[in-house]
């Protein structure tokens, strides 16, 4: 493999060198000269030309112009701008340090980003957020969420009311891929999707793909989430915190040798449960009940040498849920959620060649205990990978930026297993059943400048599953349950493999600096797949390996979009239209309840079809000034087919959105005080519902129609904040949150059910059509410091 | 098994939080229109004649005063019961034809309160020819032709099983309100499924099915085991002890008759699902629950019982 990869190193420089005949390169790296950190998005151009580009991750920046004398102007949030006069006559490397300056929020906003980033790069449907705007965003309980923000992005649509759920054009919830510094996180959700795993103090930076995925990415069909956390201060200690109405956070960063080894670790529990426990009477049934989560997040990096660096992550989180009913006796337990590590070693090997090692433990786990009586009930169902992936980038000449890297995962999956016991008999609920399996993948990608106008950038990911054993495939007889004859593979064993090509290819066309048309066309295999048998994302959902029954998940998408910049790029806009097909989607057999993957294969209990999705999404943002923000607008349509479901007809998934809607707005009024709104417009989700009913033994039976005909009413909803900044002394710094979730105190529907209430037999039956409503109006303040 | 029962309650009432903020109304929603079809609620149990209570389904919306339910009633059907060697057909019976002093056996046979039954005005097509009495074993089939509609079924009436034991226990911090207890040796095959009543001499004017009536082998398949039967009541009761917060209990004295019936496996697909629906009615997570039917070109119920009766004072 090493060697195909060494002929296409060759084969792309030598194509790169056509065109580079009459010009010379300038490169080198931008440092903090106070951290000695390299800086990442530093703008670096020539003055005469106008023309730069930014640093990369590794702190390197590569510009190459015909023969004659420039000024090279370096300029950096928060730092002194820098400029050198060149003599170009031959190839120059200049490593530049640069000095940390007072600035004013002006220089702060309009400097922030690369300029006709969105326009210039091949890159598109890709959203990156910093935390800092995502503060002052209004947010429900005043608790900051990153995936409610992503959900403000054209293209995103969110699960329901209030969840951290989302669905990128029209994939499935399980399409996501979701990393936390390159560890996958299984379920980023706490409560029920009301609110996600991450704490947005720990957080740093996000990105979401959802479309056009580079090759480094895969393993999933609809999107990416690349969340990275906070890496820690290494000069000085710093302590950031939050009260709020419903959870408190802490976070602590520093030194742990100066300018060498930092650490950073941030806490974060809600106390709802537990502020209500003083109002539940000692007398009380429920006595003893309470609900709470808790995240914990901790990283620590440390600088081996100026081209090696060590980081270390962590994320631990439960859900903690205790039910008691002293009445009957009953109690239950169900701790759930992530416990992740990832460990990374980045090394710059070259100015021209670097990358990441990447080893990573994520685990997932779900278990509900219950005691009643002499009877115990305990479920537990899971999911646990071991992974280890190599990343690199090589930039062979200012045309051309390489990336290349393999990735291997060892997934142990734990569907839904059961004890159940009266007494001391332990009933029959069948072997623990475990699935394992390895996924391993190896990607090549090029963004290859094949003209000033023309920038490419294909890709190829090669993917490999093999579900090994032990296994055993269950079969059973379809009437009494009874087990027929079993497979059984042993240790090692292979179950089936399953292996393709990814094909990945973007374009862009730039009709100027400010405008340009991109293209792209993705194919995903995904191995894993979500079973789920609830409307929403629940705990209770499980994860799932491709095996000799389930087969992977495949997508194409395409996309086209055009991207421009107004007003000097103070504003961007774009469109892009897809569509997107995906097979072997899976879904549970109608009338599966839970019991039934008790003592079977989970996947004898599924039904596999296909889906498809297409739409348009349309952009505006103004990115600085006083009053800035976007409007975002999707129009889209999704489809799933399964010849088991709904009589064989396509129907919409419940997430089905025609119209997407947002309008996200940030108005500086003061230094002190940051207003922030959003306004939202969904259209209703797509149910089932009763379309006749009958009577059996005098009680009403609903009698379904076809799969998600009923539509709700449209979702709509403004939330507003205000941040109001405390007065600021050398050391302590603090402000306070106002929001006010749902400001019109719009009844959004949340669920329709038909009530039924009187007696059938003496003619006060009455059936009625009802709409719960979940968040009314809700005003909520939170408190944050830092020193 | 009340336990498994009790987890997603659990869980729903960890959501009332948010539902505490939350508020309901009511819609009005139109409704595509829906096919009518033949809807059988039958039995026929060992000793005793087949009953088929025959009626259709209509839209949803459509007005529910006495009248309209009435009409809900299937009249001049075709309706026979095969057991492979007989076919009878059945006459079609209705309440207001018989004397006052029958009705309390026709409420028990058809398994409806005398009140419901005198209230409302039942027609159920039966046969006195023994000859189509139900026996243990055997698989009876059934024919519905109405209004140009065919329904069919088939049900067995599966081989008894019986229960070990049955006795009374109070529950921890009641004093004389408990569960019933149960010690079952499930027969070694798989393919059991039971159906579960009781009635409270005196007290109940029927039997009627426990609180989560069905259970099959799927986990305790030739085990012997204990577990409990919570106390089921009328649909809609206003009975003070249904109101009370030991509904689900037994009341320590009672004299409780149990029904203990062997049903086959369709069947039993039947109850469960129709207990899960009616459950999760209003549950805004669960997905609709389709009731699994075992009616041919209808919807409903035809099912065989296998009937083990005893008869218990509980003492704990």
């Amino acid at each position: 493999m090493k060697r195909y990869h060494f002929l296409l190193v060759v084969f792309f420089l030598l194509t790169g060198n056509i065109l580079l005949a009459q010009n010379y390169t300038i490169s080198g790296v931008i440092t903090d000269a106070s951290t000695r950190e390299t800086t990442i998005g530093a703008t670096v151009y020539i003055k005469e030309t106008n023309k730069g580009t930014s640093t990369n991750e590794k702190g390197f920046y590569q510009l190459t112009l015909p023969k004659g004398n420039y000024t090279l102007v370096i300029s950096y949030i928060g730092f002194n701008t820098v400029e050198i006069p060149i003599n170009l006559n031959k190839n120059l490397k200049i490593n530049q340090n640069i000095e940390p300056t007072v600035i004013t929020a002006d220089e702060f906003t309009v400097i922030g980003e690369k300029e006709n980033q969105n326009t210039d790069e091949a890159v598109m449907s890709t959203i990156e957020l910093k935390m800092d705007k995502v503060k002052t965003l209004p947010a429900i309980f005043g608790e900051v969420d990153i995936l409610k923000t992503i959900q403000l992005m054209p293209g995103v649509q969110t699960a329901g009311e209030g969840n951290s759920g989302f669905y990128v054009r029209g994939g499935g919830p399980d399409q996501n891929l979701i990393l936390l510094d390159g560890a996958t996180v299984y379920n980023a959700s706490h409560l029920f999707g009301f609110f996600s795993v991450f704490n947005a103090d720990a957080i740093s930076e996000v990105k979401l793909v959802k479309g056009g995925m580079p090759a480094e990415y895969g393993g999933r069909l609809s999107s990416v989430l690349d969340i990275t956390m906070n890496d820690g201060d290494y000069k000085d200690f710093k302590v950031d915190g939050g009260i709020g109405v419903i959870s408190s956070r802490l976070t602590i960063q520093g030194p742990i040798k100066k300018d060498t080894a930092s650490f950073i670790a941030s806490v974060r529990r809600t106390y709802a449960g537990d502020l209500a426990q003083p109002f539940v009477s000692d007398s009380s049934k429920f006595k003893g009940s309470n609900y709470y989560f808790y995240d914990f997040n901790a990283k620590f990096n440390y600088k081996l040498s100026s081209r090696d660096k060590l980081s270390l992550s962590g994320y631990f989180g439960r859900d903690v849920f205790t039910f008691k009913n002293s009445d009957d006796g009953f109690d239950l337990t169900t701790p759930w959620g992530n416990a992740i590590v990832a460990l990374k070693w980045s090394r710059i090997i070259s100015d021209e060649f670097y990358g990441d090692v990447t080893a990573s433990f994520t685990d997932y786990r779900f278990r509900v205990e219950a005691v009643q009586d002499q009877f115990s009930f305990g479920l537990f169902s899971g999911i646990t990978d071991y992974s280890l992936k190599a990343d690199y980038t090589y930039l062979p000449s200012i045309l051309h930026k390489i990336k290349f890297g393999a990735a291997y995962t060892f997934h142990k999956f734990t569907p839904n297993s059961a004890d159940v016991s009266s007494g001391d008999v332990d009933f029959n609920t069948g072997e623990k059943i475990f699935n394992y399996s390895n996924e391993g993948a190896l990607y090549i990608s090029d963004e290859w400048d094949i003209s000033e106008k023309l920038k490419i950038q294909p890709g190829l990911r090669y993917t490999i599953y093999q579900h090994i054993g032990p296994f055993k495939r269950f079969s059973k007889d379809e009437t009494t349950g009874a087990p027929l004859d079993t497979v059984v593979y042993d240790k090692g064993e292979t179950v089936k493999v399953y292996q393709g090509l990814e094909p990945r290819f973007t374009a862009r066309y730039a009709f100027s600096e400010n405008s340009s048309l991109k293209a792209s066309f993705t194919q995903n295999y995904q191995y894993i797949h979500l079973a789920t048998l609830a409307t929403v994302s629940l705990p209770t959902d499980q994860w799932l390996p491709s095996t000799e029954v389930t087969k992977p998940q495949f997508s194409t998408q395409y996309a086209l979009g055009y991207f421009k910049n107004l007003f000097k790029n103070k504003w961007e806009s774009s469109v892009e239209v897809y569509y997107k097909d995906m097979k072997n989607q899976v879904e549970y057999k109608d009338g599966v309840s839970p019991q039934d993957d008790g003592g079977t294969n989970v996947d004898n209990n599924l039904t596999f079809g296909r889906g498809w999705s297409y739409g348009a999404e349309f952009f505006i943002k103004k990115k600085y000034g006083k009053v800035n923000g976007w409007i975002g607008y999707t129009l889209s349509w999704t489809k799933r087919q399964f010849d088991d479901l709904n009589y064989g007809k396509a129907f919409f998934p419940r997430y089905d959105r025609r119209h997407d809607a947002s309008i996200v707005f940030n108005y500086d009024i003061s230094d002190r005080l940051v207003l922030g709104a959003t306004w939202v417009y969904a259209t209703g989700n797509a149910l089932t519902l009763p379309t006749a009913r009958y009577f059996i033994e005098g009680k009403v039976v609903n009698e379904f129609g076809e799969r998600n005909t009923f539509r709700m009413e449209a979702f709509h909803r403004l939330d507003v904040a205000l941040t109001l900044k405390g007065k600021e002394t050398k050391k302590f710094k603090s402000s306070w949150n106002f929001s006010i979730y749902n400001l019109y105190n719009r009844k959004n529907p949340y669920f329709i059910y038909f009530s039924n209430e009187g007696n059938v037999f003496d003619g006060t039956l009455d059936l009625q059509a009802k709409q719960v409503s979940l968040f009314g109006i809700i005003p909520s303040v939170s408190w944050n410091f830092n020193f | 098994m009340n336990i498994i029962k009790n987890i997603a309650p659990a869980f729903l009432s960890l959501l009332m939080v948010f539902f505490l903020l939350s508020c309901e109304k009511d819609i009005v929603i139109d409704l595509p229109d829906a096919e009518v079809k033949l809807v059988v609620e039958g039995n026929i149990e060992q000793g005793r004649p087949p009953f088929v209570i025959l009626t259709k389904s209509s839209p949803y919306f459509e007005p529910t005063d006495l009248t309209s339910l009435r009409q809900l009633f299937v009249s001049g059907a075709l309706v026979t019961v095969s057991n492979g060697t007989n076919t009878v057909q059945l006459t079609e019976i209705c309440t207001d034809q018989l004397p006052d002093s029958l009705l309390p056996a026709v409420a028990e046979l058809i398994g409806v309160s005398l009140n419901n039954l005198q209230t409302f005005g039942f027609c159920v097509y039966t046969t006195l020819d023994t000859t189509i009495y139900g026996e243990i074993g055997k698989t009876y089939n059934l024919y519905v032709e109405a209004d140009g509609k065919v329904a069919t079924s088939s049900s067995q009436i599966p081989p008894l099983v019986f229960m070990n034991r049955y006795w009374y226990k109070d529950q921890p911090g009641f004093s004389n309100f408990g569960y019933l207890w149960f010690e079952l040796s499930d027969p070694p095959q798989y393919g059991n499924a039971y159906r579960v009543f009781t009635k409270r001499v005196g007290k109940d004017s029927r039997f009627i099915p426990v609180f989560g009536s069905v259970f099959k082998d799927q986990f305790i398949n030739g085990l012997t085991f204990e577990g409990t039967f919570a106390r089921g009541q009328e649909v809609n009761s206003q009975a003070p002890d249904d109101l009370a917060e030991t509904s689900e209990y037994y009341q320590q004295g009672d004299t409780v008759i149990v029904k203990f019936c062997t049903i086959d496996m369709p069947h039993f697909n039947f109850w469960e699902s129709f207990e899960i629906a009616s459950f999760n009615s209003g549950n805004p997570f669960s997905a609709p629950t389709i009731v699994e039917t075992n009616i041919n070109g209808g919807l409903g119920v035809w099912g065989g019982y296998g009937v083990t009766y005893d008869t218990l004072v509980l003492v704990d």
